[in-house]
């Protein structure tokens, strides 16, 4: 195992990486998500009097720096709960705290990666990564200046001009990603951000995103109905049941860092994915 | 092992922009041969026709053609072409104003689209002729009917085509928005109006047409001033020639008038085509 991890280490880009101690420090900050017994309905059609009970008495802390995954069967809620934390759409009791005050709305603490992407399509490359910025009030020049410096980290820079409809799906969610860490959030919401992209896309923009997050360590709460993804990028995985949806398990990774495609091989990552789906199947059944 | 791989990953630059793939643009010039070639036939066809035919609704287009130099040489005929300007761009700038804002709050509003829709699609539908001995009733013969065939030949398009636009932006943009903090009005601004600009620029361009429909049908049955009323008088003395050089007066009016908004739209929504 050291010796995969070793060469995992020499094939890395040379991003600065926290050593292990300051690894270890970072990894346990304070709480920065809290959700104390949250449930979610949503009511049905008019015609209808049914309610769908999204999320029933969800609990979890998201420590700052720290990688957490959620995964479950389809109709788990597990995009309504990030759309809560994101405050977007209000929840019916409990309480949803970030970085300790409750959440009753968007905040600049937190930015949202969307699985569609959500580009505006009139809109160039520097002007997309930009909006968020420009939402703020932040003068044209400096926004600019500051996109530009998260389009060379996405990896995009030189299409600076470009219309997002001239990009292919993995670059446009670059973009997405870029838009959403040029605001500086202290959390980065991922809705199943490559969900829309291809197989061989996808698994390079999770070492992108592994190596972006090597030097930029947001709190991440990462959306995802593919188990390798849920296991390769989390320091823990939020295993959810589907209606109501509720916390099933919290499963931890204890996989060494920086992760990469060699991770996948071991017979660490192996177990860690067999067991979740193990537990997944016996969730599909009952 | 993998060590020797060469990582996809690893350069802070994976791509290499080529240049960027630039849209044909709807040039003119491109189109000239084929229409061109087509126009040519046409006026030969017509030309041969009406020479060897000698039928008195059929002049030859130099005939035509004369008569619109000649037409075009009298001050009371350039005078007209003026009024129908006039209520043309009068008309139409009503017409936009009015749609854009009743359009956008149907769009925006359930309640006032509820209320309104049944009588903007039943006015759309409508043979808007027979409005105009209304018109006439209120407004007698002054620019007020003129004016109000315009409109109403030209906004109910407008009205539909904006409020479509103002739906059917993508919600999911918006939701973008609004996660990172955007205001009402900085999301209207930012994000409604602009993904709304294609559909309501067609519905502008529909509009024009109509507002071109609208003013001579209006001159023509009521008023008795502008281009219309060319056309009527040259009718009722079945002088086809002059009726034909008066039409082509007209589509020359509305060819320049679309070719504005070809250029307007064109500007707006050059990302969208």
């Amino acid at each position: 195992m050291t010796d995969v991890t070793a060469a995992s280490t020499e094939t890395q880009p040379p991003a600065p990486w926290p050593d292990d101690a300051s690894l270890a420090a970072a990894s346990h900050g304070g709480p920065m998500i809290e959700l104390r017994g949250v449930s979610k309905e949503f009511l049905g059609d008019r015609s209808s009097t049914t309610t769908t009970h999204a999320l029933d008495n969800i609990s979890l802390t998201v420590n700052e720096h720290e990688f957490i995954t959620v995964i479950g069967p389809s109709g788990c809620g597990k995009t309504t709960l990030l759309r809560i934390v994101a405050g977007l759409i209000p929840y019916d009791s409990g309480q949803v705290l970030v970085k300790g005050k409750p959440v009753t709305g968007p905040g600049p603490d937190r930015a949202v990666v969307f699985q569609s992407f959500a580009l505006l399509p009139w809109a160039t490359v520097l002007e997309n990564v930009a909006f968020g910025l420009e939402t703020r009030g932040i003068p044209r020049a400096e926004r600019e200046e500051q996109a530009r410096v998260l389009i060379k980290t996405v990896g995009l820079a030189g299409f600076e001009s470009r219309l997002p409809r001239h990009l292919s799906g993995g670059m446009q969610q670059r973009v997405g990603l870029a838009r959403a860490l040029a605001v500086n959030p202290d959390i980065l919401l991922m809705d199943e951000p490559f969900g829309a992209i291809d197989e061989q896309t996808r698994r390079i923009m999770q070492e992108e995103l592994l190596r972006i997050w090597g030097y930029r360590r947001k709190t991440v709460l990462f959306v995802t109905h593919s188990m390798e993804e849920a296991v390769l990028l989390a320091d823990r995985v939020i295993l959810m049941s589907p209606r109501p949806g509720r916390v099933h398990e919290i499963i931890d990774v204890p996989l060494p860092r920086p992760r990469g495609r060699e991770t996948e091989r071991t017979r660490e990552f192996t177990d860690i994915k067999e067991l979740l789906w193990d537990k997944l199947r016996v969730m599909q059944t009952v | 092992m993998a060590a020797a791989a060469p990582q996809p990953t690893a350069s802070a630059a994976p791509f290499d922009p080529a240049p960027a793939p630039r849209r044909p643009r709807r040039s003119l010039a491109r189109r000239l041969p084929v229409e061109g070639l087509s126009l040519l036939a046409g006026s030969l066809l017509w030309e041969i026709a009406g020479r060897t035919m000698d039928l008195p609704w059929l002049p030859p287009l130099s005939m035509i053609l004369a008569d619109l130099v000649t037409l075009l040489g009298q001050e009371s005929v350039r005078a007209n072409i003026l009024a129908s300007l006039q209520a043309l761009v009068i008309g139409f700038a009503i017409s936009l104003v009015f749609g854009l804002v009743v359009g956008a709050l149907m769009g925006r509003f359930l309640s006032v689209e509820a209320a309104l829709d049944i009588y903007v699609n039943a006015l759309l539908v409508a043979p808007t002729i027979i409005l105009i001995p209304v018109f006439f009733a209120i407004f007698g013969l002054g620019d007020g009917t003129r004016l109000s065939v315009v409109v109403v030949y030209a906004v109910f398009v407008i009205i539909i085509n904006t409020m479509t636009a103002i739906k059917t932006v993508d919600p999911a943009m918006v939701e973008m928005a609004r996660a990172f903090g955007a205001s009402e009005a900085f999301i209207i601004r930012k994000v409604m109006i602009p993904a709304s600009m294609p559909l309501v620029m067609a519905g502008v361009r529909l509009g024009l047409g109509r507002a071109v429909k609208g003013m001579i049908t209006g001159e023509m049955l009521v008023t008795f001033v502008g281009l219309g009323a060319l056309a009527a008088r040259f009718g009722s003395q079945f002088d086809m020639s002059k009726v034909f050089a008066v039409s082509l007066i007209v589509l020359i009016l509305a060819a320049v008038t679309n070719w504005v908004a070809q250029l307007v739209d064109d500007r707006l929504t050059r990302w969208a085509d």
